[in-house]
């Protein structure tokens, strides 16, 4: 069996006195990256505070490389934890410069290599020369940098990220998340990312907890998540996509209405078994030759691709992708066929 | 229609035409010029007969009395201020609701009125003392109480008083500070006691400079408490050399001595004030932050809490009220009164007109040479009371004295028809106070957002439906509150209004200052609770609009 890092046991929390997290376990690999992703109010954020000390625990455990952080009687100091922590709101300390705010805290480091410390991390984040700066003078995504420099200095064994590019404009969030995960990953800290947003996640994460009202759901790699899905909440959450009729024909078959589908797995239902098919636009794809038609009813143009919206004869909606030189107008009738590899199918409602 | 209709109304109204809100803001900027110029005027006119006297032996010990005495007003408003605020924000505990108001009431208190409350309690012949020899107290224990009336007295009664600046600037910049700041402090592994050293003092150090500049100012600008403890500052200095010697040039040339300080510490508190801008921090408050404590330490709290309200106002106040309830003369009460409200009421009335005209002329008509004009107006707050007294009085004086002339051949004997008219008091009141006012004008113009013009312009207000419908209403508070404190403030005034006023015409503050000249502290009470009795109700306005926000 692997080492584990972090390793949360059975842990319920509180937030003003409403009960946010039951009995939830995880475990997190040494340099591995890990996400919480779930949607506002589910308890996330409370979980995050609890591992970094700002929050008592109900029950459970909490354990960083064999220490115990936090238990019901037991409660490591934040300062003592090792655990480094970035912020939502960012909180760099605006009365200090940047490289003053790296070194917060590396108080007891000697000063030679306290200075090589910040001129290494400043590097590492691309900010070098920017030390005597002071936070009001940079962007956001340079504060949010810094602060996980900031962060990364005193060598944390564990980085807590509480929703740190929310405060970001799009297109940064997604560069930004890429970015912290390769300084991450060349530093080797295990990390804990906390988002609503799943692409952050995906861009950033080795292994990703999907959360629902205090549970875990499912806790696995970006891929699995979003073709295996363990249940249809794990199955909208993490990108779109829509629920069709089929029944199941065999071992490893469903019929559906646009054709007999199969995979190398066997599934869960016997043959017989009315379920719901979980389709992804890209699980359909736009065929001139299909013999199955359907009439396009929405269409979004992606550059790349389309993105069309397509109502098949028994009235469901779904998702398509086109190549980009396919440009049909909405009310035609077009070909479209299934491209599943994996059968996504949960039991019919 | 369409065209008139499209043209916004800040443009329609003005520009083309000579306008009355302008008008006033230029005005006002030339009232508060006037007294800043006369006094600086006289730096250039030369040496007065009496000015290298007082050069070469009164000079120096006014500035160094002012400078020492603002030293130790800055270290006792610290002193008392930070720790109060600092206990109020991070601490819950039993009354904490309860003191962190109770610690504004000595603001209701002018520091003259708490120097005779103390003389008058704790003189030779006072209660304390004669019960303190009763029984045998040493005299290393009533030295401190005896020598009450000297410069570290009167920085004691000004540090009672003006704390709650601090103590006010402290707790707002500790209360706005993130959350997250201190909890980022603690992951970087620092403890409790590291976290309030590196990040919550600096960063609430600009918010506590501010504060304590401003008691300064009002240190400097203090007359009653020095000129009762026999001090010899900078104001007593000026009076005494206008009055005293009768030189004129002495005095203006004193009072821009005393304005190259005050100016000082002007843009010191402009500098503070910018980087708490920088400083404050709006997402997650404190407030969750503070640690909730109970029994012994609660008690500490508590009592540590209550000691500034307990010297700086309850104790005070007990022996106001006991001594007007067995003592006081009530019928004389009654004309002081009636001209003290009378001249407040009308003044405060004057001023805050002024204040919406000039805040209406900045909406309207937003430029920078009025941006300029503003800033003018607003330096007011920080000319002492002595120096606009000074820089009026001699220009009105010489004005009188030249219209007696022109008119002496018409038999009209020589009038001061300026100089010693209630004109010359509210023009000084409106010199001083106008920033005040300007305050509370322009924080509550500033929040009724042009799109809410706009918006009821659009959905087919007029003009004058605009000011109606939505800045009346929207504005009243302001408005009244604005009023409630150039009221008071202009009740407790002292200095100016000695100089200014007209003959024989006295208020609660005059009267309780010639009481006290003449040692009858314990008349003095009557006037003296009055006055802040109606002090107390801006600062519980001000508590109200505070914890609101």
């Amino acid at each position: 069996m692997d080492t584990e890092s972090l390793v949360i046991r059975d842990v319920s929390l509180t937030y003003e006195q409403v009960p946010v997290i039951q009995n939830l376990s995880l475990a997190l690999k040494p340099q591995e990256l890990g996400c919480l992703l779930g949607p506002s109010g589910c308890g996330k954020s409370t979980l995050l505070r609890a591992i970094a000390g700002f929050q008592p625990l109900n029950s459970g455990e909490i354990w960083l490389d064999d220490h115990l952080l936090a238990s019901p009687s037991h409660a490591t100091p934040p300062e003592s934890r090792g655990v480094g922590m970035v912020f939502q709101d960012i909180a760099l300390f605006p009365h200090l410069s940047v490289a003053e705010n790296i070194a917060f805290g590396l108080g007891d480091w000697p000063l030679e290599t306290r200075q090589a410390r910040v001129d290494e991390l400043l590097h590492l984040i691309g900010l070098s020369g920017m030390e005597s700066r002071y936070p009001h003078e940079l962007s956001g995504g340079q504060q949010q940098r810094i602060a996980l420099a900031r962060a990364m200095a005193p060598k944390p064994k564990l980085l807590l990220l509480d929703e740190p590019f929310s405060g970001l404009d799009t297109e940064l969030r997604g560069r930004l998340a890429s970015e912290v995960r390769t300084i991450l990953k060349s530093d080797g800290i295990c990390s804990l990312l906390v988002t609503h947003d799943q692409r952050e996640a995906f861009d950033f994460a080795d292994r990703i907890a999907v959360i629902h009202e205090g549970h875990i759901c499912q806790f696995d790699t970006p891929y699995q998540l979003y073709h295996e899905p363990h249940s249809p909440f794990v199955a909208h959450f993490v990108g779109p996509g829509e629920m069709v009729d089929a029944v199941v024909e065999g071992p490893r078959s469903v019929s559906s209405p646009l054709g007999v589908l199969s995979n190398d797995q066997d599934l869960a239902f016997a043959p017989g078994t009315p379920v719901n098919l979980f389709l992804r636009p890209d699980d359909l794809i736009h065929d001139d030759d299909s013999t199955y038609q359907a009439t396009l009813v929405g269409k979004h143009f992606r550059g790349a691709h389309h993105l069309y919206e397509v109502r098949l004869d028994n009235g469901v909606v779904l998702g398509c992708f086109a190549p980009s030189h396919h440009n049909h107008a909405i009310g035609e009738r077009i070909g479209v066929k299934l491209d599943v590899e994996h059968l996504v199918v949960f039991p019919a409602r | 229609m369409a065209i008139k209709n499209s043209t916004p109304y800040s443009s329609r109204l003005g520009r083309y035409r000579p306008n009355g809100f302008l008008m006033t803001t230029v005005l006002a900027a030339l009232c508060v010029a006037l007294p800043i110029c006369v006094v600086l005027g006289f730096l250039f006119v030369g040496e007065s007969e009496a000015w290298s006297h007082l050069v070469e032996t009164l000079l120096a010990r006014y500035a160094w009395n002012s400078v020492l005495l603002s030293i130790l007003v800055a270290l006792g408003v610290i002193a008392i201020g930070v720790p109060a605020a600092w206990m109020i924000s991070f601490y819950r505990f039993p009354g904490r609701d309860v003191l962190s108001w109770l610690l504004l009431l000595p603001l209701a208190y002018p520091a003259y009125i708490l120097a005779y409350t103390y003389t008058g309690v704790l003189d030779y012949a006072g209660p304390v003392l004669t019960w303190m020899r009763s029984i045998d107290s040493p005299q290393w224990l009533m030295d401190p109480i005896l020598n009450l009336k000297s410069l570290p007295g009167a920085a004691l009664m000004l540090s009672l008083v003006l704390y709650p600046y601090v103590y006010l600037m402290a707790r707002a910049a500790f209360l706005d500070q993130s959350a997250n700041l201190m909890e980022a402090a603690y992951t970087l592994g620092q403890s409790r006691w590291a976290v309030f050293r590196r990040v919550v003092i600096p960063m609430a150090r600009p918010a506590i400079a501010a504060g304590t500049l401003l008691a300064l100012m009002e240190t400097l600008a203090d007359f009653g408490t020095v000129q009762f403890f026999g001090v010899q500052t900078f104001t007593t200095g000026i009076v005494r050399t206008y009055y005293g010697f009768g030189d004129t040039t002495g005095a203006a040339q004193l009072s821009s001595l005393l304005l190259g300080f005050v100016a000082i510490l002007v843009v010191m508190e402009r500098l503070s004030r910018h980087r708490v801008r920088y400083y404050s921090d709006r997402l997650r408050r404190l407030n969750q932050a503070s640690q909730y404590v109970t029994g012994v330490r609660a008690l500490l709290l508590q009592s540590l809490c209550l000691l500034p309200v307990l010297f700086g106002f309850l104790i005070p106040t007990a022996l106001l009220v006991t001594w007007t309830a067995f003592y006081a003369e009530l019928q004389s009460l009654w004309q002081l009164t009636l001209n003290s409200f009378a001249l407040a009421g009308g003044s405060s009335l004057i001023i805050v007109t002024v204040a919406l005209m000039v805040a209406y002329a900045n909406r309207l008509h937003p430029s920078r040479w009025l941006s300029y004009l503003t800033v003018l107006v607003g330096l007011g707050y920080a000319l002492p009371g002595v120096v606009i007294a000074i820089g009026v009085l001699i220009p009105f004086a010489s004005f009188d004295h030249w219209l007696s002339a022109q008119l002496a051949f018409l038999g009209v004997p020589p009038t001061l028809w300026l100089s010693g008219s209630v004109f010359a008091l509210v023009f000084a009141y409106l010199v001083r106070f106008l920033a005040v006012a300007n305050g509370s004008i322009f924080s509550g113009l500033s929040r009724i957002r042009p799109s809410l013009d706009q918006s009821g312009r659009l959905l087919g207000l007029s003009q004058t439906g605009v000011l109606r419908e939505i800045h009346v209403p929207l504005m009243r508070g302001s408005v009244l509150t604005a009023v409630l404190v150039c009221f008071v403030d202009i009740l407790k005034e002292l200095p100016a209004t000695l100089m200014l006023r007209p003959f024989n015409f006295d208020t609660l503050a005059i009267k309780t200052y010639e009481l006290a000249g003449e040692e009858r502290l314990i008349d003095a009470a009557a006037p003296s609770l009055l006055i802040v009795l109606v002090g107390l109700l801006p600062v519980i306005w001000l508590n109200r609009s505070v914890s609101k926000e």
